[in-house]
């Protein structure tokens, strides 16, 4: 029966479909011989015919018609006759409306069956045919996406397939291309992601490409691995914020916001991924742009507070978020110095940047010496020796501090901590640590290491090396001497500052509790760890052998003693001497005895435990007397563990870099002839000390690494190092002190300031936010001077006289006074007068000079922008156009003139007329005798605001300055703020009575990013006003200049009650200036 | 006119007749208290300079009590014989302090004008310590008194009287000048500053000034120990955010609350930290130091 029905229907369509290629003969008997078996015959008749529709609707249809008969043939078990049908229906719409269509529809059918079952497989043609509009290129999209189905379908059920058309269609409005690419990558790219998340995905896309549809393949390309940062059941929530910001409108792209974000997340713990979105969505119904700053400022954020803090300063950005977008995002971005603020009050731990200055001032007042302070890392990486980034130490001259605090769960007992660190550091300089002289006695204990001293080749550099010559193990002897030096310097600071003692006390404690177990160490390292714990105020912590308790109960009397108020650094010496003794005699072996015989051991009367003047008791003999190393059979010694608080201590170090430091100055007149060092000697004397681990500041082969640091060392120092060794006879001291500074090029030393900007958007100061570079402005041609005075002779003779007019009297006699030096005669008489007809007369009747003291320091501020650069005749071209319209002859002559004119003399420009104003206004500020200071500024971009002085207050008028007001050039861009800043910083330090600040510019305040965008004129004027405003309420007139025509309507703005004159003439501004400078002051 | 008299408990002098009665405390650092009774017997003037509360005041109250205390006879107007105690003129200079502020005025009477002597014609008539505190705010015509008197003529010339009066024996002539903080504008010119001798003054060291506080404020030893210490470490920091040291006058400030029962860290608040400056980073800085040094 099948067979019938099948020759049947191909015989009767024969005639048909002859008229075509031979494919579609074929293919029709393939669908009809496969589907046979499953169709009714009546269905299998309808399916034909549809078929053969197909072919008739157009040209190319039939081509439609050999896919419809092949997927008959490929058609799943599962689909049904329903489905099947369908597919015939929408295949006939789509091949009347486009042939391709249908094709690409058909051929992707029975693959689509199989991927989304039969019951959807009419929305699944209509969901293609949304894509198609009319044209080639949708066509190709629409046939694109049939045939991603099987792939498409194995991640995305169909209702998620309807989104992602939406967005492929949004795409498609601006780029085929793009909606191409991004439909070809769909499947891959949503197969990465979690289930739940594929339509959080697309529905961000479909916001993406509303707003900024480029973006579109960026996050199509690499937003996959961008989710994966975020916790994997919060990435749906993440994307939906995304989309939010996305929806809004905004300066940086969305995908720009969603990458920044998705990057913060990667580096925050992902435990607190719940309540950073969590407080996130909490930001976005005020600004999803907030929410995604917030969240971006994560990392910096969680690093200063905790983030169970973190609450806290979201709800403070919240407040100020409700109350003011601008000023929310700004909080959120961190641009705002609030939120800085808050910040730091909320973060328990202590900044080194925040209170160095602090503690620089604190050092200084301990020490009475002009410490600075720096970081530790700054240290280790001068490669000077020290090589632990985050330990306390000192050079003698600078303290340096770990960078961060946070061992406390509060600010106080952090901050408290860093002051422990810093007095011990200072104290070492305070108490003389790095003062040792081997030569002088100290005060406690008895002289004796003078007779430990062996003959040497050479004398010794520096008095520590002396001493720590005296010993053949080194280490141990270094180790001994700290310990001793350390706890004299820890009693001297209890003694004497009794207020820090709690803190230090508690340091002590926690550091003792950190110490490793005694009873586990070999003897002599036990004993070492013993005196460390005695050190910490730990005596009823020392362990040690029953049989052996005397050995201790000495070297504890001998600490004791050393922790009396008097004792020296050569006190700390003899100690470690002493203990040395003690500890060479004790040999490094584990003591079998079972651990139950170690006990506590009291420290000896210190007047027993103190050595004989004479020498040692173990190896004296003799006047020279020896000290022992270490003996056979032993373990090795191990130095001790580190204690945090007390930092690193270098004194073999210190004392040689100041020791080289003093070379460097030339070492001080009437002190004994400073002597030479060779690198020979030096690095033979790095090689012997212990405190310099070469190895490990550098890998590497020990001798360059050798090199390296001695290089560092004679820089710090300030002696250049010499190359070849050429220095070995002459003393150093020759060579550094003259040479070093003729050497130094003369390029301009930039000093960088920081200064806070005003958003007005947001209200608050974005803090530290643009770099103002200060530098002497080149020298330029010395003619310039003479010749803008000899140009203005007329003007500069008259500008002289007006000003010398100004010039004031010192003293004013001041009239009708209640008190002063004398009586006014005329006031005296009329007193008189009334007096005597009955009257009362006023009391008013002295009169007393004044002195009037004309103090008056100004800033001229010259604006050296790019626009300065115009010329002026071009200003007013348009007018000597009209002139010579009608006769040409005329105009030639005068172009010939013109042109003759130029040619001698170039045209001005108007930056030549503010030099040359400057030049008169000067001489008329010489003439007056005011202090002032001429400044320039340019720049480009907030990073780089270049601030040029050409005259500084404190410089007197000489040839350099006179050179240099020629080189006052047009530059970039005008970014005033920054620029009003900093001349009202110079102002601030002069102590005149009066301070002006003389704003010259020719326009108005622009620069990159000076605003949202290159068009927006409000930030820039708002925060040059707020520079203004500042300088006001620091007691300066503020007045600005400007020759822009234009001016009035943004000077309005800025300049509000503050003065600022509009110059329109601008070839009258070398008069001008004078004169409006002499009513400002008058 | 110049009775002695009490109102509401206080003592009026005129200011010739005011005199050191009691011995004040001072304890000597050095010789000065030798080198100053040697200038006065020789009449050289005597230029004192120090910081503020370095004791200047207090040396010359001191001076001219030991002066006074040998009894000279002097034989008053009534020709009684008094014990004769050195009467001390001190005026404190400021910029608008004029020659005729020192010398006297004109004032109004009922009757007409009464000529009144200033402060310094007083001391040359009864033979006084006159005692210019910080001199050099003065305005620059107290110097054309100054000098005559400085040198051997001890003459002080009246203007507007057409007088001139010769200083009687006990006068001398006392100034005081502060180096540190006034500017290159008010330094003593060099005819002025070449007729005196001068003292320095500085800061006393650490156990000195310790007792001195300990003295002074009755607060106990330890305590005038550490605020001495506190004093030492503050003054490291002038001129690196403080204009001028902690004087010795103001740790003595800081005993006496101390003593009274105020806190230590807050009475050095108040009269310390908070009394030399106003820089809050340099405030904090002393509030460090004092919690380093007081519990």
């Amino acid at each position: 029966m099948p067979v019938s029905i099948v020759t049947e229907l191909l015989a009767r369509h024969q005639e048909r479909l002859s008229g075509f290629p031979a494919p579609l003969g074929q293919q029709f008997e393939a669908g009809l011989r496969a589907l046979a078996n499953r169709l009714t015959p009546s269905q299998l008749q309808a399916w034909a015919e549809t078929g053969v529709e197909l072919t008739a609707l157009s040209l190319r249809s039939w081509e439609a018609a050999v896919e419809y008969f092949r997927a008959g043939a490929n058609y799943p078990p599962q689909a049904t006759w329903d489905a099947i049908e369908t597919i015939g229906r929408d295949a006939l719409q789509m091949a009347a409306e486009s042939a391709p269509l249908a094709v690409s529809f058909l051929r992707a059918a029975p693959g689509a069956m199989e991927a989304i079952g039969p019951a959807n497989i009419h929305a699944w043609a209509e969901l293609g045919r949304r894509l198609y509009k009319g044209n080639w290129k949708s066509s190709s999209l629409a046939a694109q996406f049939y045939e991603v189905a099987p792939e498409l379908f194995r991640v995305l059920r169909i209702g998620q397939a309807s989104r992602l058309i939406i967005f492929i269609d949004e795409l498609a409005r601006h780029s085929y291309e793009l909606a191409s690419a991004c439909l070809a990558s769909a499947p891959a790219v949503l197969a990465r992601l979690d289930e739940d998340d594929r339509l959080p995905f697309i529905t961000f896309a479909t916001e993406l490409a509303q707003t900024s549809w480029a973006d579109s393949r960026l996050y199509f390309d690499r937003g996959v691995p961008l989710i994966e940062k975020v916790h994997s059941a919060l990435r749906e929530r993440f994307l939906l914020l995304a989309a939010q910001a996305a929806r809004g409108h905004h300066q940086r792209s969305a995908y720009q916001y969603f990458e920044d974000a998705a990057n913060a997340l990667g580096e925050v713990d992902p435990n607190d991924h719940q309540q950073v979105i969590m407080l996130a969505e909490q930001l976005a119904p005020y600004s999803p742009f907030a929410a995604m700053d917030f969240l971006t400022a994560m990392p910096t954020v969680l690093q200063r507070i905790r983030i169970d803090e973190l609450e806290a300063w979201q709800q403070a950005g919240l407040r100020i978020l409700q109350a003011s977008a601008e000023g929310g995002e700004a909080y959120f971005r961190l641009q705002s110095t609030r939120a800085e603020d808050i910040l730091e009050n909320l973060s328990s731990r202590v900044e080194l940047s925040r209170v160095g200055e602090v503690l620089r001032l604190y050092c200084k007042a301990l020490t009475g010496r002009n410490v600075s302070i720096q970081t530790a890392e700054s240290l280790a990486e001068k490669g000077i020796g020290w090589v632990d980034e985050h330990r306390a130490s000192t050079d003698g001259t600078t303290i340096f501090l770990p960078e961060l605090m946070e061992r406390f769960p509060n600010k106080e007992d952090n901050f408290a901590a860093m002051k422990v660190f810093a007095t011990h550091q200072a104290a070492h300089i305070e108490f003389g640590s790095f003062q040792f002289e081997f030569d002088r006695p100290g005060a406690v204990f008895p002289t004796r290491r003078h007779a430990f001293v062996r003959d040497r080749e050479r004398p010794a550099t520096t008095d520590m090396e002396a001493f720590f010559d005296l010993f053949p193990d080194r280490q141990l002897a270094s180790d001994l001497f700290t310990i001793a030096e350390d706890a004299r310097i820890d009693a001297r600071v209890k003694d004497e500052y009794g207020g820090i003692r709690r803190h230090l006390v508690r340091m002590q404690a926690e550091e003792l509790e950190r110490r490793p177990p005694v009873e586990m160490m070999p003897l002599r390292n036990a004993f070492v760890e013993n005196l460390v714990r005695a050190s910490l105020d730990g005596l009823h912590l020392v362990r040690w052998p029953r049989d052996r308790a005397e050995a201790m109960s000495r070297a504890l009397g001998i600490l004791t003693a050393l922790q009396a108020p008097g004792a020296t650094v050569e006190d700390a010496a003899e100690a470690a001497l002493a203990l040395y003794e003690i500890a060479v005699s004790i040999p490094n072996i584990h003591d079998d005895v079972d651990p139950g015989s170690w006990d506590a051991v009291e420290p000896m009367e210190a007047g027993q435990a103190m050595p004989m003047e004479a020498a040692g008791e173990g190896g004296a003999q003799g006047s020279q007397a020896q000290l022992g190393g270490a003996g056979e059979g032993e373990e090795e010694y191990e130095s001790p563990q580190e204690i945090d608080f007390r930092g690193d201590f270098k004194p073999e170090l210190v004392d040689l870099l100041m020791k080289l430091r003093e070379n460097a100055q030339g070492g001080q007149a009437g002190q004994q002839q400073t002597m030479p060092l060779t690198p020979e000697q030096l690095a033979e004397l790095l090689a012997k000390s212990v405190e310099i681990d070469l190895d490990a500041m550098d890998e590497g082969d020990l001798d360059a690494s050798t090199g390296m640091f001695l290089s560092n060392l004679m820089k710090e120092a300030g002696t250049p190092a010499s190359e070849k060794g050429d220095q070995g006879g002459q003393p150093t001291s020759d060579n550094s002190t003259g040479e070093g500074e003729g050497e130094e090029p003369l390029k301009p030393i930039v000093t960088v300031y920081y200064y806070d900007e005003w958003d007005f958007r947001a209200q608050d100061y974005k803090p530290r936010w643009c770099a103002v570079k200060e530098a002497k402005l080149e020298e330029g041609d010395d003619g310039f001077y003479e010749k803008a005075l000899k140009e203005h002779a007329g003007l500069v003779a008259q500008t002289r006289k007006q000003f010398e007019l100004m010039k004031p009297e010192m003293f004013r006699k001041i009239k009708r006074l209640p008190d002063g030096e004398d009586f006014d005669l005329d006031s005296a008489i009329e007193w008189m007068v009334e007096k005597r007809a009955g009257a009362n007369p006023t009391e008013k009747i002295y009169w007393r000079r004044n002195k009037i003291e004309r103090d008056v320091a100004v800033a001229f501020l010259i604006d050296m922008s790019a626009s300065t650069d115009e010329e002026i005749n071009k200003r007013d071209k348009k007018y000597d156009d009209d002139d010579y319209d009608d006769d040409p002859r005329k105009y030639l002559s005068w172009w010939v003139s013109k042109r003759r004119q130029e040619l001698t003399s170039p045209p001005k420009r108007i930056i030549d007329l503010e030099k040359e104003s400057t030049v008169l206004l000067m001489t008329a500020l010489e003439t007056i005798g005011d202090q002032y200071g001429i400044y320039g500024f340019s720049g480009y971009g907030r990073d780089n605001v270049e601030f040029f002085v050409i005259k500084d207050f404190d410089e007197t008028l000489d040839q350099k300055i006179k050179n240099r007001l020629d080189k006052i050039t047009p530059i970039r861009s005008t970014r005033m703020g920054p620029a009003i800043r900093h001349a009202t910083f110079k102002l601030m330090q002069t102590d005149a009575k009066v301070k002006i600040l003389f704003l010259l510019s020719d326009g108005r305040p622009q620069d990159h990013g000076y605003g949202r965008d290159r068009t927006e004129k409000e930030y820039a004027i708002h925060d040059t006003k707020q520079a203004l405003n500042e300088a006001k309420r620091e007691g300066i007139t503020p007045f600005a200049l400007t020759v822009d025509r234009a001016g009035h309507d943004y000077l309005k703005t800025m300049c509000e009650d503050m003065g600022y004159e509009v110059v329109a003439d601008i070839e009258s501004l070398p008069s001008r200036l004078p004169t409006l400078y002499r009513r400002l002051t008058e | 006119m110049a009775e002695n008299g009490s109102v509401q408990g206080a003592t009026i002098y005129a200011v010739e007749e005011y005199s050191v009665h009691e011995e004040p405390y001072y304890l000597p650092i050095g010789d000065e208290v030798q080198l100053f009774e040697t200038a006065y017997r020789q009449r050289i003037p005597v230029l004192l300079k120090g910081p503020t509360g370095a004791g200047k005041t207090r040396f010359v109250e001191y001076m001219a009590y030991r002066l006074g205390r040998p009894m000279m006879k002097v034989s008053s107007r009534t020709g009684e014989e008094v014990e004769h105690r050195m009467p001390l003129i001190t005026v404190a200079c400021h910029e608008d302090l004029t020659a005729s502020d020192l010398v006297g005025r004109y004032l109004l009477d009922t009757d007409g004008t009464r000529w009144v002597d200033g402060p310094l014609t007083r001391a040359v008539k009864v033979g006084a310590i006159c005692y210019l505190d910080e001199v050099v705010e003065a305005r620059k015509d107290t110097t054309v008194l100054i000098h005559p008197l400085t040198d051997y003529r001890r003459l002080l010339p009246i203007e507007k009287l057409g007088q001139v009066i010769e200083a009687a024996d006990g006068f001398l002539l006392v100034i005081s000048y502060n180096p540190g903080y006034q500017s290159a504008l008010k330094d003593l010119k060099h005819s002025t500053r070449q007729r005196f001798i001068a003292i320095e003054f500085n800061y006393p060291p650490r156990d000195a000034e310790a007792q001195i506080i300990a003295h002074e404020s009755g607060c106990d030893d330890r305590t005038a120990m550490d605020l001495a210490r506190l004093g030492e470490k503050v003054r490291n920091l002038k001129e690196h955010g403080l204009g001028e040291g902690v004087s010795t006058r103001l740790l003595v400030y800081a005993g006496r609350l101390i003593a009274q029962g105020i806190p230590a860290r807050r009475a050095c608040q108040v009269a310390i930290t908070w009394a030399l400056t106003d820089d809050s980073e340099v405030q904090r800085s002393i509030e460090e130091v004092v919690t380093s040094i007081f519990e």
